[in-house]
């Protein structure tokens, strides 16, 4: 490529203006709920969900609701057209009136208007018997529960073999503490991993720490509420406008697969849309307007209340780790035990949950010659989870962190100095075996601790408030969630389109597209214009998940853009009469070798549409140059019985922080005073939208590490399904300017676009070991569990004051 | 959700909101901010058939100072409230400091301050104010006009001294004893968006001896409604306010209260809460003294 010196239109590392920047400023810019001002005669969905985590239901009548002037019909599992058995399993009716969760949907109604549709759901007639339920894991662990949860319920127990992913890591026989006879039976699966030989290891280590950890339900809390509007069209094709992620990967397969749609009858755009965190990667949304408007004949449109977000949608999985190291005197780990359980609710959702997710952040950071892992997922009565932001892995790496820690105060040893001591090195191998090619954490935690003087312990004033400072790392694993395509147009007049389907969740995605596009073509970067998220327009993307829209959308673009570059040499040189290698092109021209005329504007290549000039052959005005890019990350390989394997993943990104914290002695409130937080990115492509990356990042974290707590009834259903109750942290806990430094410490990855990787999952890992530990040092208690409330930071300083008088 | 009713009016005069009321009795709501009348009907949590609102009716708005007492119209904004001159550096300052404390600069700009004390919310923010200043609520209905004491309007959680076909028109604030001053503090999670864990409220009078002359306390959120601690404020009287003194008083109020245990807090934490934020708001009320 010609990232030389020579081009000035190099935006790699740049910050330019966001592409969306005065859309989104003006408000011009159209997002999915502006849609329901803009379709005429739509119809309102509005769903009854169960009231109770387990209920077998008695009656259900919808006459008197179905009655209401302006209802148009209500679908329950009895009096649909359409097998809802078919539906897939995150909206899953009950199929033999048998509710495994709250919020599980029961009835579905269209009425013309939303009041008429609220009138309906309240005019239903549902009665039901209460069953047990188990809410959390070691209610599930039982091996007697007092709720069997068969998360393939109302299928026969099977898996649903259309998902590919459900099967992955699924093995029928594994030598693990959650499988065989005498376990609980609502244990889903398993993954073990075995490296080296643990027990031998841990008999030879000077020191030994172990602890258990629990990383509570979150929830995504994203603002903007979920919505799908679905048009059904004279030629009996559907159009869906949504806020869902993946317009071809998740919701347009999910069409064909779940309703059996020829592929050229269904349309999926996605308008301007925020965050989501994951939350919307499967879709649920989607399909319940869709089945209602393909089988009403009729355009329907559906948006969730927040509590609906919360009893309707997925949860982030708890994860219950215990973690055990065996260390060297000088700091050297050479054992890690390690067993985890992830919570993952009444059904599977969109992917299959055997411990291998959460687990995979616990691998990918420390070279560690003695492994064993032994993990399980386990279903309760609780609302389905989901991805969210890092997949497991914060909730994975917590324990393994706050050991790290432990381990560097029991030894006396820098926490900055033991882990740089155990990081894997670039070229080396990760826990499963794969060569790691990209490693920035070691840049990233020096810098840190650098930026808070990490090592100096923080002045006391003597007031209530104690300081204290910590850090803490973390890495996360690229899933290889499939392919990505780009196409790249350049018009006579050098203006250029990027067609794209990734999703733009706010995170800058659109404008490193046009970056990239930009540099590789050595263009301004306002000659190019970014069309993204129509199915029919723009080409194939899975969806953005896992950190991956930079790497694999970045790639499809940058090779997009790359045979536009070739194709433009190739029509230069036959116009000068030279091999193409001899035609270099810098932007609207191209610079010839070896010929008299030494350079050509492209402009001149396009013939006019004028009777005169026209031709079969050859570039010509408005029929631009095109690209097409296909990428698509390697496949990986199975693994065997001992979890291990070259390929598991794609590549890891890394991330640190350190922070100072202050904490109230007598009320348990917790300040972070000062943070720092280091994203490894590969080469950043815009380094500004990194740091926006990095302080939301911190923030989510910070936010579910002090305070985001589902709250249930005694019937197994949440009561604090909304913002005033489920606290989300604001701009008031946030420390301002000075005080919240952001950081990148890149290591290129070799096949990153221009080096490039993802890093908004990383970011989140760290934070809450790093306030583990702050809180450690000021107050002398370890927090190992999530949230970490005023209240329970107090009761630990209160029964850590217990125990020193007693021992006096 | 949708908002459901009827009939919606909106008065001009304390008259015609009056005949209104009668002429709808037992089937209106009265709408004046609507910060949390607005939100129960979109919850379908409040079911009326009428909407009564009194956001234009002239006789209950105002803030003026009449014979060294402050009075406080019922619609006063609490934006308006939280940062009137003639409240603010006032013997009432307490009042435009608890105003301040109500959610955020949005709530505020439209929340009143009689919706805020009828509401009869455990954690209100304005009614220890309106307790520490030993207020009096006026009230207007078809029989004519009453006062009440503020203790005695308050009865349990959203429940005031209220019948149907009454209003409030407004708050007298009387003159507050010399050498007297209060603080408050509000306990949250999430600051002043939240809603209070605990609030705790002192108004402490020093004599000449310097010795307490006067005490008003006031607990939130650990009881049906906010309470005066008046025990603990007997107590006080007649003491030096020596630092052991305050903690013994702090001590004494949490172990008075049953408070319940939520989805914010546990009882037990409650308490320990009450007694730290009581102590440093009787603290805060001394230093201000000092």
């Amino acid at each position: 490529m010609s990232n030389t010196t020579e081009n000035a239109n190099n935006y790699i590392g740049k910050s330019p203006i966001r592409v969306d920047a005065y859309d989104k400023a003006t408000g011009k810019g159209l997002f999915a709920s502006d849609y329901f001002k803009l379709i005429p005669d739509l119809l309102r969905v509005k769903v009854l969900r169960s009231p109770v985590a387990h209920c077998k239901i008695t009656k259900l009548d919808v006459s008197k609701a179905e009655a209401i002037p302006g209802v148009e019909r209500i679908f329950t599992v009895d009096r649909s057209p359409f097998h809802m058995e078919r539906l897939p399993e995150q909206v899953r009716f009950p199929i033999d009136g048998e509710c495994i969760w709250a919020g599980q949907p029961i009835a579905i109604i269209a009425a013309d208007t939303l009041e008429h549709a609220e009138d309906a759901l309240e005019a239903i007639d549902l009665e039901y018997e209460e069953l047990p339920h188990v809410l959390n894991v070691y209610e599930a662990l039982d091996p007697n529960p007092k709720s069997v949860v068969d998360p393939n319920h109302g299928r026969s127990g099977t898996i649903d073999e259309s998902n590919p992913w459900a099967k992955i890591g699924r093995l029928d026989v594994v030598d693990s503490k959650f499988a065989g006879e005498g376990v609980s039976p609502n244990i889903i699966g398993n993954y073990v991993l075995d490296k080296g030989n643990v027990e031998e290891a841990m008999k030879k280590a000077d020191i030994v720490v172990e602890g258990e950890f629990c990383t509570g339900r979150r929830k995504h809390t994203h603002l903007e509420l979920s919505s799908a509007i679905v048009t059904y069209n004279s030629d009996d094709s559907i159009t869906c406008y949504g806020n869902g992620c993946g317009i071809h990967g998740v919701i347009k397969s999910a069409f064909v697969n779940i309703f059996e749609l020829p592929e050229n009858k269904i349309r999926t755009i996605q308008p301007y849309i925020g965050g989501s965190f994951g939350d919307r990667l499967a879709p649920y949304i989607e399909v319940l307007t869709a089945m209602m408007a393909l089988f009403l004949k009729k355009s329907c449109g559906y948006q969730y209340t927040r509590a609906e977000t919360f009893e309707g949608a997925p949860f982030a999985w708890p994860v219950y780790s215990r973690v055990k190291f065996g260390a060297t005197k000088d700091g050297r780990v050479i054992a890690q035990d390690y067993d985890c359980v992830e919570e993952i609710g009444a059904i599977q959702n969109n992917v299959s949950y055997t411990g291998r997710l959460s687990s995979s952040g616990a691998v990918c950071v420390y070279d560690i010659d003695n492994i064993h892992m032994d993990t399980a997922a386990v279903a309760t009565n609780c609302m389905p989870v989901g991805a969210f932001r890092g997949l497991g892995c914060p909730e994975s790496e917590f324990g393994m962190e706050v050991m790290m820690n432990k381990l560097a105060d029991d030894l006396g040893i820098s926490p900055v100095e033991i882990r740089a001591k155990n990081f894997i090195k670039n070229g080396g191998h990760n826990g499963y075996g794969e060569l790691v090619t990209s490693i920035g954490v070691e840049k990233c935690l020096r810098a840190c601790a650098d930026a808070i003087d990490l090592e100096t312990p923080p002045e006391q004033d003597g007031s209530v408030w104690k300081r204290g400072k910590g850090c803490g790392v973390g890495g996360k694993q690229n899933t290889p969630l499939g392919r990505a395509e780009a196409i790249v147009r350049y018009y006579s007049d050098s203006s250029v389109e990027v067609l794209i389907s990734c999703d733009e969740n706010g995170m800058g995605a659109m404008t490193v597209m046009a970056q990239i596009a930009a540099s590789v073509l050595e263009l301004p970067i306002e000659n190019v214009k970014v069309i993204k998220g129509d199915s029919i327009v723009t080409p194939f993307d899975n969806y953005s998940a896992s950190s991956r829209t930079t790497y694999t959308t970045g790639n499809a673009v940058k090779i997009a853009a790359e045979e536009v570059k070739d194709k433009l040499q190739e029509a230069a040189a036959r116009e000068v009469g030279v091999h193409k290698s001899k035609v270099i092109i810098h932007g609207s021209k191209a610079k010839i070798l070896g010929s008299d005329i030494q350079e050509i504007d492209l402009a001149t290549l396009f013939k006019n549409t004028s009777p005169y000039d026209q031709g079969n052959w050859g570039l010509m005005r408005f029929s631009p140059v095109e690209g097409h890019g296909v990428f698509c990350p390697a496949p990986i390989r199975k693994w065997g019985h001992d979890g291990l394997t070259k390929r598991m993943w794609n590549w890891f990104q890394y991330a640190a922080s350190a922070m100072e914290v202050a904490v109230n002695e007598e009320t348990g409130q917790v300040r972070i005073l000062k943070i720092a937080t280091s994203a490894d990115t590969g080469n950043p492509i815009n380094p500004k939208t990194v740091e926006g990356q990095i302080e939301g990042g911190s923030i989510l974290a910070a936010s579910y590490m002090l305070m985001e707590e589902p709250i249930f009834n005694e019937h197994g259903a949440i009561i604090n399904k909304g913002l005033s109750d489920y606290r989300i942290a604001d701009v008031l806990m946030t420390p301002k300017n000075d005080n919240f430094i952001s950081l990148i410490n890149p290591d290129p990855l070799p096949d990153g676009p221009f080096g490039a990787k993802g890093m908004a999952e990383s970011i989140t890992i760290p934070i809450a070991p790093s306030l583990s530990e702050a809180i450690y040092q000021a107050v002398g208690v370890r927090p190992m569990y999530f949230p970490m409330t005023s209240e329970r930071i107090l009761k630990l300083i209160q029964e850590k004051k217990a125990k020193e008088a007693e021992n006096k | 959700m949708i908002m459901k009713f009827e009939k919606y009016f909106r008065p001009e005069s304390l008259q015609e909101a009056i005949d209104l009321m009668k002429e709808y009795k037992g089937e209106y709501k009265l709408l004046a901010g609507g910060t949390d009348v607005v939100i129960r009907l979109k919850a379908h949590a409040l079911r009326v058939k009428t909407i009564i609102d009194i956001s234009r009716v002239p006789e209950l708005s105002g803030v003026r100072i009449e014979d060294g007492k402050l009075y406080v119209g019922a619609n006063t904004r609490l934006m308006d409230l939280s940062k009137n001159p003639d409240v603010v550096n006032s013997e009432w300052e307490i009042l435009a400091e608890c105003a301040g404390h109500v959610s955020s600069t949005q709530v505020r700009n439209v929340a009143t301050l009689a919706g805020n004390n009828v509401n009869a919310s455990p954690s209100a923010d304005t009614t220890p104010a309106l307790l520490m200043c030993d207020a009096v609520v006026h009230i207007a209905g078809p029989d004519g006009k009453r006062d009440v004491a503020v203790d005695d309007f308050l009865l349990g959680p959203g429940k005031v001294d209220l019948k149907d076909g009454e209003i409030v028109v407004g708050f007298t604030f009387p003159k507050q004893k010399e050498n007297s001053q209060a603080a408050y503090i509000k306990f949250a999670i999430r600051g002043d968006t939240d809603i209070a864990i605990v609030n705790a409220g002192a108004r402490i009078g020093l004599g000449a001896d310097g010795k307490v002359s006067d005490a008003r306390l006031v607990l939130g959120a650990v009881a049906p409604r906010s309470i005066r601690m008046k025990e603990v404020e007997d107590f006080l009287i007649g003491k030096k306010a020596t630092e052991a003194i305050i903690e013994e008083a702090a001590a004494m109020a949490r172990d008075s209260i049953t408070p319940i245990t939520d989805q914010r807090a546990t009882a037990e934490y409650r308490k320990q809460m009450a007694y730290v934020n009581l102590r440093n708001a009787m603290t805060e009320a001394l230093k201000k003294l000092a």
